[in-house]
């Protein structure tokens, strides 16, 4: 979730602006610093030592003196984003401080809060509107009634226009956007459980309505992973038409619930004619999970999914065949909001030509990146690998584009359809046994 | 507990490439099959070895830049089967195995696997029991190539070429002639990862002296692998080493 993570700081930086008095000597050397950092970071860890082609040295030679006088830390950071923007890659950022402090929700215990939640939509950005693409059950939003394709108009008295323009601004000809945006969206409504959030939608017969929602805590389990704040899991694994098996989680967490729910439900697909992986709205997680799930689908050793480039080595995404592996038809969903761990699996399933791929293009966020606190408190993301694909094409910044696009449409939202499963339950029919 | 064991089978990720340092001329240095069997001289002695039949070695596991730790368990017995566990908490439970014919991994995350080529030698190797005493038959070739620092004392580079797959070096303190350094190149499906492990803290495990830290260092991540206890000769049931269903599932294909 390092990706989310830092799409969600990016987010919610954005339009922030802090006033800031002139320096004090200690608060410029703690900008100096960070930049020196920065910079050092970079150079030893980028996975290519030529930088990308860019002159690093003469970069840091450049603006170093522009840090050493820069007049307030937004000045020095600026700088310090510029260094970085010279690379033209992805996961590279400087986030400031206080947006660092509020994405980076951590107790004194290092936990997240526990009494934070959502009224249980999930959202997607179509043509430029804000559509409602799920209404989980049971949840505050289900009970008031909301439905999927309503469009989202205000979140607690805010028009969401306005602020998705801002951000489609700033990240529009990226294709992160759509995550970036989705997440934007959802992070608005986001908030502690004991208090509501008031959302105005547009319903199904263009009508506005206005609807207090409760909040509820994140669906599925709580896990943890590593020094990652707490993570809620989900996984949906059944046959949605009897001979089509079909699995759908959040993230790429918790391998062994994942091995033993597509193993059941591989067991009861004996006579399945096709399978579906639905990954839309999964930012990634573990990289080598993409390998474990690769490996229920394919009998052929040897193969490979792609490689991640570190600076002195590179780690080929093996698979490795189970010992009754599907074979038949096999449909992968994606869409924007598919990134990392999801595109390593879905650009090397279509390489390999074993999987055909439905939905709109990725997120083009493939690169593993981390984060660590700069010596004046704000935050600083960084890639350490880059991943080539096994047809060779790098993901990040490229993404996976479907086989089959296919675009949501409100009118299909609110007609209950879903064209991206509809179109790959066709496709599945339609081969030959 | 054996030395190259958990370098090999631990390794994630690949190491930083080792720079040798070739201090002196080969002919200056002590013949690596005398610091080898100096090894097991200070060790313990061969007849310390050969009274164990069965390992039992427990402790903890973590990379701190990740924030993951776990539990570690190796079992072994003559004459070369094996089981390490490593319980990863909610990334799931690495298992490591050979009953002396099949070596084989399974692991949640990335899928069963049945080790085959230079994979399987080297599995092989690192299975063997006791195989201090047994290096002769392990490796075609054995020279010391040269001096290295770990640190800041000196150690002797041993360089071992087994009978299939690329050498290893091994670095042996000057004074103490313990093993400290080990640097080898895993081969694998994902590829070819380098690694340098590190053994320390030495003590007396029965009649043996022991590492019970190895710190393996590999591009962007450090692994510390601590052992709080290890035990010889006790009983480990017969089915501790028999193939999981997946595997052999694999095998039957």
């Amino acid at each position: 979730m390092r990706l989310s993570l830092g799409v969600v700081l990016t987010v919610a930086l954005s339009g922030l602006s802090f006033a800031q008095p002139t320096l004090t000597p200690a608060q410029r050397q703690l900008n100096v610093d960070s930049f020196e950092l920065v910079w050092k970071t970079v150079r030893d860890k980028h996975w290519d030592p030529k930088m990308n082609g860019v002159d690093w040295q003469a970069v840091h030679d450049e603006l170093l003196p522009k840090v050493e006088k820069a007049a307030s830390t937004d000045e020095a950071r600026e700088l310090m984003s510029d260094m970085l923007g010279r690379l033209k890659q992805t996961h590279f950022g400087i986030v400031p401080a206080e947006a660092y402090k509020e994405l980076d929700q951590k107790d004194d215990e290092g936990k997240s809060s526990p009494s934070e939640g959502d009224p249980g939509l999930d959202v997607r950005l179509v043509d430029g509107h804000t559509l409602v693409t799920f209404v989980t059950p049971d949840s505050p939003a289900a009970a008031k009634g909301v439905k999927a394709g309503w469009e989202i108009l205000r979140v607690d008295g805010k028009e969401l226009a306005p602020g998705m323009a801002k951000v489609h601004a700033a990240f529009g000809s990226a294709l992160m956007a759509e995550l970036i945006e989705t997440r934007s969206v959802e992070e608005r409504m986001r908030g502690p459980i004991d208090k509501t959030v008031d959302v105005e939608f547009l319903d199904g017969k263009d009508r506005k309505v206005k609807l207090k929602l409760g909040r509820t805590g994140p669906r599925g389990t709580e896990t943890v992973v590593g020094s990652l704040p707490p993570l809620h899991f989900w996984l949906d694994a059944h046959k949605i038409q009897p001979d089509i098996g079909y699995v759908t989680f959040n993230m790429f967490f918790e391998p062994e619930a994942v091995a033993s729910s597509v193993q059941k439900i591989m067991s009861q697909c004996g006579d399945c004619k096709g399978f579906i992986i639905d990954l839309r709205g999964n930012p990634g997680g573990l990289g080598g999970m993409a390998m474990g799930l690769a490996g229920w689908f394919t009998s052929q050793s040897g193969l490979r999914l792609g490689t991640m480039y570190l600076r002195s080595t590179s780690l080929k995404f093996a698979v490795f065949p189970r010992a009754e592996p599907f074979r038949g038809p096999l449909a992968i969903l994606v869409d924007g909001c598919s990134a990392s761990t999801s595109e390593i699996f879905a650009g090397g399933m279509q390489d390999l030509k074993r999987a055909r791929v439905f939905g709109t293009h990725t997120a083009g966020a493939a690169l593993p990146s981390m984060f660590t606190k700069l010596p004046n408190g704000d935050g600083f993301q960084y890639a350490v690998a880059n991943y080539v694909s096994e047809g060779g094409k790098p993901l990040e910044g490229v993404g996976v584009t479907p086989d089959q696009e296919v675009k949501l449409t409100r009118h299909q939202l609110l007609e209950g359809q879903d064209p991206a499963l509809d179109a790959a339950v066709s496709w599945i029919h339609g081969q030959k046994d | 507990m054996n030395r190259y064991r958990f370098a090999k089978n631990i390794a994630i990720g690949a190491a930083v490439v080792l720079s040798l340092t070739l201090a002196r001329a080969a002919d200056d240095l002590p013949k690596a099959d005398t610091i080898l069997d100096k090894f097991i001289e200070v060790t313990g002695g061969k007849a310390a070895y050969e009274k164990h039949h069965t390992e039992v070695a427990k402790g903890s596991f973590s990379m701190a830049a990740m924030g993951i730790k776990g539990d570690v368990v190796t079992y072994r017995a003559e004459p070369n089967k094996s089981l390490l566990e490593i319980d990863f908490g909610s990334i799931g439970k690495m298992r490591d195995g050979s009953d002396g014919t099949v070596y084989w991994t399974s692991f949640a995350m990335t899928g069963p696997h049945v080790k085959e080529g230079p994979e399987k030698a080297q599995a092989a190797i690192s299975a063997r029991f006791n195989q201090e005493l047994n290096w002769r038959e392990m490796f075609k070739e054995v020279k010391t190539v040269g001096t290295d620092k770990v640190d800041g004392k000196d150690c002797y580079q041993v360089q071992l070429t087994p009978n299939e797959g690329p050498p290893m070096t091994q670095c042996y303190d000057k004074d103490s002639n313990l093993l400290v350094k080990m640097s080898m190149t895993a081969q694998g499906p994902t590829g070819e990862q380098q690694s340098d492990s590190f053994f320390t803290d030495y003590r007396k495990e029965g009649d043996i002296l022991m590492p019970h830290k190895i710190k393996q260092s590999a591009p962007g991540q450090e692994v510390v692998i601590t052992f709080d206890s290890v035990a010889f000769n006790t009983e480990i049931p017969a089915d501790k080493f028999a193939l999981p269903d997946e595997i052999k599932a694999l095998v039957k294909k």
